[in-house]
């Protein structure tokens, strides 16, 4: 029994759960009255993310809470278990949930009178099923509550009902079941071994060398294709853009990070004592090093917005994984400073991707919103009319670039201190390693200010590609939703010092290790200050403080008697008459990546022709289906039909059509039953 | 570890005597292209008298541009200023500690690259458009480099302060030389990039591109970007200089020594860019679609660096 109180988080996350449920049932109950329905949705689920929001914080400290509780099967006790680690995704959930439901009050108008009373009851869904798996002790009901995931989102994916969106639904399907047939194996494996389904068992047993590496390489691919990481990617770029804006933002920002959450679970938490070897952490630093690199090199070439978007957050797992990676490669080198580190700086961007690709994905819902359309050649200029669209998304695109003193910078700082410290005092490989994914790093670095130089440039900056006079601003809700998360990301910047030792010991009570020192007053410091140091909040003074020197270089030197300035007719085109082609596209822009870097895209053409396959199955099964539902005719109906029409022309030959005929059939009948009667 | 005073004060002498001499630079590379050219040329003086004419004139805005336009030159001089508060230049230690970190100097670096692409973009210029998509790109092409010297001298410092590189250079404490002096060559070869002068001068190719992001700008705003520029050659010079050839820079904040370590630095920078000068004036531009090979030669010697301190040679 939970006592309920407000110290109790656990009580909290329940409060939170019945919300969620009680959300979603109340918003399919609307039927047809759409804006009560949204209402109902919004606010439940806006409610339902403060109080998980307030549970998952609470958490953080540890220690761990559980519930436990028999359930209807006798093989597996509902557990919930909120520890630090749980009680960081639940934070993060929430929060992108309270964010994404304050949002949608205003955002899901759109979709009016195409079911908004089911999108509101999946989306709650969605929420709720995602704070069950992260809290969820016992790998029967771990499953359960992942396929809940998995198919209320498949709901949000397909919401549209165009051709694209159900074909993008059904790989996601595909790829997601697939996922989890993987993940379930591991955990027979590992109950197997244990003869108990409760991570607990897991958690204390030894599982011998060869079955521990197996489970952990079927969860590494179970729970990589559920995050998206290269080569299992595919889905994602596909399903993300598919659904509403503000449920691409929560799968985008926190239902991937639950694969992240998975990988981590195996290999530290319920392997942990088993103890993994070094090259589980040099696997996944590779798979991290491999889908950055690769993830936002495709995110450059694509013109749709939430395409791109999507492809970053490829990019961004990967940059998590190399923390994690490092982090395990710490654990198994017995470096507990190195290992705290990696867990820190990947939970760190864990946190950070989730709060700047929201963001993200809630601006591009907002000029989606405005413009009905996904491409960003349609777009531009906007800036002028969605002046606060404009600056969230800036603050969102300056962030995900890993521009200092902003959130983004400041995770990614982490993980190369993590791989400096790994590269310096590692093993031989890991002394190999660990630069080679820091030079990744670094490129993925350039690339991303590259990209999201475009994103911005193209939908934001420059002369109008579009053909609405009148884009405002969007209302209210959707401006508050987009404030929070720009917010978050400044103070998750800026109060770094005071983040990160939060994080840190989450980090170090997942991986049952003593706290590392991350900040010394208002300066973070990698484990210890010869290493290196950091502080945020003197970056942002000091960009203030020198901002001013140039202004008044400008004020002073320019002359008082110089002529006002002006707006000019039309940009320089070398004496030509400028013409609106002119300008820089999204295409044009990224040209040259795209020429320097051809070989990787033609990997992924390699990729998309066999995952094409899967794609292939759909068509084959609505094929088969078509081609079934006419069967039934020919093959029962028409048989039938034809067997009658036989028979009747059959008959035909008796009815000649002469009466004479007739009336000999009537003596006929009459003899028949004269004789019948006299015998 | 917050700065202290003196330090401030070094941070602010740094940054300013850096920004007051950026013209002079520029002004040194005219002077060395016309005496290649046998060309009387202009002053030594000239980029000071052309900042004080361009802050007289009229500032024309292109009809579609926005506040990013107007205010990418103040934000680019104000990120580089910051960069040199941190760079350890005059002195051996950064004058300010907790900026002189080398991711967070390549981060800044990006983000004075950030808001100088996209006002490229918000010109509505379609040379300055291709000048932004250009200067982004030789970003992505030298950053591997540079990190990974960058790296290779931090491992051998056992740090990634940046003071920490200087001080283990200028004593010798380095566990392999051959590592060091390769670093320094490739860092050399990024730095040689971003300066964007001939072979590599491609976003601002001033026949190509009409000066790329500069196009649209006159003014008071050209002024300041162009002053911003030749700062940014100064900075990036003295980064190279302050890491990999600290010798003559000041251990301690004596006025002395800093006085002697900013004039070793004038010393160090008029060799360096005398050498620049020549070669940049001596080749002709690379065509841009093979910078790459260029660019993966630099990744090829500061990887060598590495295997060589792997190696411990």
């Amino acid at each position: 029994m939970i006592p309920l109180s407000i110290h109790n988080p656990l009580a909290l996350l329940a409060l939170s759960l019945a919300l969620f449920a009680a959300g979603g049932f109340a918003s399919l109950l609307c039927g047809r009255n759409d804006a009560r329905a949204i209402r109902i949705a919004g606010l439940s689920g806006a409610l339902g993310g403060l109080s998980g929001l307030v549970a998952g914080l609470f958490a953080l400290a540890g220690p761990a809470t559980s519930f436990s509780a028999t359930g209807p099967f006798p093989f597996a006790h509902f557990v919930l278990r909120l520890d630090p680690l749980a009680g960081l995704l639940v934070a993060v959930i929430s929060a992108l949930a309270l964010v994404g439901s304050i949002y949608g009050l205003a955002y899901v108008r759109e979709y009016a009178g195409r079911g908004v009373a089911a999108m509101g009851f999946f989306m709650n869904v969605f929420i709720a099923s995602m704070l069950l798996v992260v809290t969820s002790d016992n790998a029967f009901w771990f499953l359960i509550f992942f396929e809940m995931i998995s198919l209320a989102s498949y709901f949000l994916v397909i919401f549209d009902q165009e051709r694209e969106a159900v074909s993008a639904g059904f790989l996601y399907f595909v790829v997601a079941h697939a996922g989890s047939v993987l993940i379930m194996a591991a955990f027979f494996l590992m109950a197997n071994a244990t003869g108990s389904f409760d991570f607990a068992a897991f958690r204390s047993a030894h599982i011998p060398e060869p079955v521990a590496s197996i489970a952990f390489v079927l969860g590494l691919l179970g729970f990589g294709a559920k995050a998206g990481v290269i080569p299992l990617h595919v889905w994602l770029p596909r399903a993300h853009p598919a659904a509403p804006s503000h449920a691409s933002a929560l799968m985008s920002g926190v239902m991937i990070k639950i694969g992240v959450f998975g990988i981590v679970k195996v290999a530290v938490d319920l392997l942990g004592a088993s103890g993994g070897p070094l090259w589980w952490g040099l696997l996944v630093l590779a798979v991290g090093a491999v889908s950055s690199v690769l993830g936002v090199i495709y995110a450059l070439a694509e013109h749709d917005i939430k395409k791109l978007l999507a492809y970053h957050s490829v990019e961004n797992i990967g940059i998590i994984l190399l923390g994690v990676g490092v982090g395990m490669v710490g654990l198994s080198m017995n470096q507990p400073v190195l290992a705290a580190l990696g867990f820190m700086a990947g939970f760190y961007h864990l946190v950070n991707h989730a709060v700047f690709k929201g963001l993200l994905f809630l601006c591009a819902g907002s000029v989606i919103f405005r413009l009905h359309t996904k491409s960003m050649d349609h777009m531009g200029g906007l800036s002028r009319q969605m002046p606060w669209t404009a600056v969230s998304f800036l603050i969102g695109a300056l962030a995900i670039s890993a521009i200092p003193p902003l959130n983004g910078f400041v995770s990614e700082w982490f993980t190369y201190q993590s791989l400096f410290r790994a590269a310096r005092d590692g093993e031989w490989a890991v002394r190999v390693a660990a630069p080679v994914a820091a030079v990744a790093l670094a490129l993925t670095g350039a690339l991303a200010v590259m990209c999201f130089v475009k994103a911005y440039g193209v939908i934001f900056s420059g002369p109008a590609r579009h053909h609405h006079h009148d884009v405002k601003e969007v209302p209210s809700p959707m401006r508050v939703g987009m404030a929070l998360l720009a917010l978050a990301c400044v103070a998750l910047g800026l109060a770094s010092p005071w983040v990160a030792p939060v994080i840190g010991h989450v980090a170090s009570a997942t991986a049952g290790l003593p706290d590392v020192v991350l900040a010394q007053g208002a300066v973070t410091v990698p484990g210890d200050a010869g290493q290196a140091l950091l502080s945020t909040p003197v970056i942002a003074v000091m960009l203030l403080a020198m901002g001013v020197l140039p202004v008044l270089i400008k004020a002073i030197l320019s002359g008082h008697g110089r002529p006002a300035s002006r707006r000019g007719a039309a940009p320089w085109a070398a004496g030509y008459l400028p013409d609106s082609h002119m300008p820089i596209t999204a295409g044009s822009f990224a040209q040259p990546i795209r020429m320097f870097f051809r070989p990787l895209y033609s990997v992924r053409d390699q990729l998309a022709a066999r995952w094409n396959g899967v794609e292939h199955g759909f068509d084959d099964l609505t094929a088969a289906a078509r081609r079934a539902e006419p069967r039934w005719d020919v093959e029962v109906i028409d048989p039938v039909v034809a067997g009658t029409q036989k028979l009747g022309e059959k008959l035909q030959v008796i009815q000649g059509g002469d009466f004479r005929i007739y009336c000999l059939y009537i003596i006929a009948a009459l003899v028949v039953l004269l004789a019948l009667v006299i015998r | 570890m917050l700065p202290d005073l003196p330090h401030l004060a070094l941070a602010g002498f740094q940054a300013t005597a850096l920004l007051a001499a950026a013209p002079l630079v520029s002004g040194f590379a005219r002077v060395m292209r016309a005496k290649m050219h046998n060309r009387q040329g202009p002053g030594l003086l000239q980029d000071y008298r052309d900042i004080v004419k361009l802050m007289q004139r009229q500032e024309v805005w292109p009809p579609d541009s926005g506040w990013v336009f107007k205010a990418m030159p103040m934000l680019v001089m104000a990120v580089l200023l910051v960069i040199a508060t941190g760079t350890p230049i005059f002195t051996l230690a950064p004058p300010i500690h907790v900026m002189g970190d080398l991711v967070l100097s390549i981060y800044l670096y990006a983000l004075a690259r950030f808001f100088l692409s996209l006002s490229g973009i918000d010109s509505g210029s379609s040379f300055a458009g291709i000048g932004a998509s250009r200067e982004l790109t030789v970003g992505v092409l030298v950053e591997p480099t540079m990190l990974l010297s960058l790296f290779v001298a931090a491992l051998l410092a056992g740090s990634t302060d940046e003071g920490a590189i200087a001080t283990a250079i200028a004593n010798g404490h380095m566990q392999s030389a051959g590592a060091a002096v390769l670093a320094g060559l490739a860092f050399a070869f990024g730095v040689y990039v971003e300066l964007g002068k001939l072979p590599y001068d491609m976003a601002e190719a001033e026949q190509e591109l009409q000066e790329g992001p500069l196009t649209e700008y006159s003014g008071p705003s050209l002024a300041l970007l162009k002053w911003a520029l030749a700062l940014k050659q100064t900075l990036v010079v003295g980064w190279f200089v302050g890491l990999f050839l600290p010798f003559g820079a000041s251990a301690d904040l004596s006025i002395d020594g800093v006085f002697n370590g900013a004039l070793a630095f004038a010393l160090k920078a008029l060799v360096i860019f005398a050498i620049v000068g020549v070669l940049s004036n001596a080749v002709a531009r690379v065509r841009f679609r093979f910078t790459p090979r260029h660019s993966w030669a630099g990744v090829g010697v500061a990887s060598l660096a590495f295997v060589f301190y792997l190696v411990g040679v």
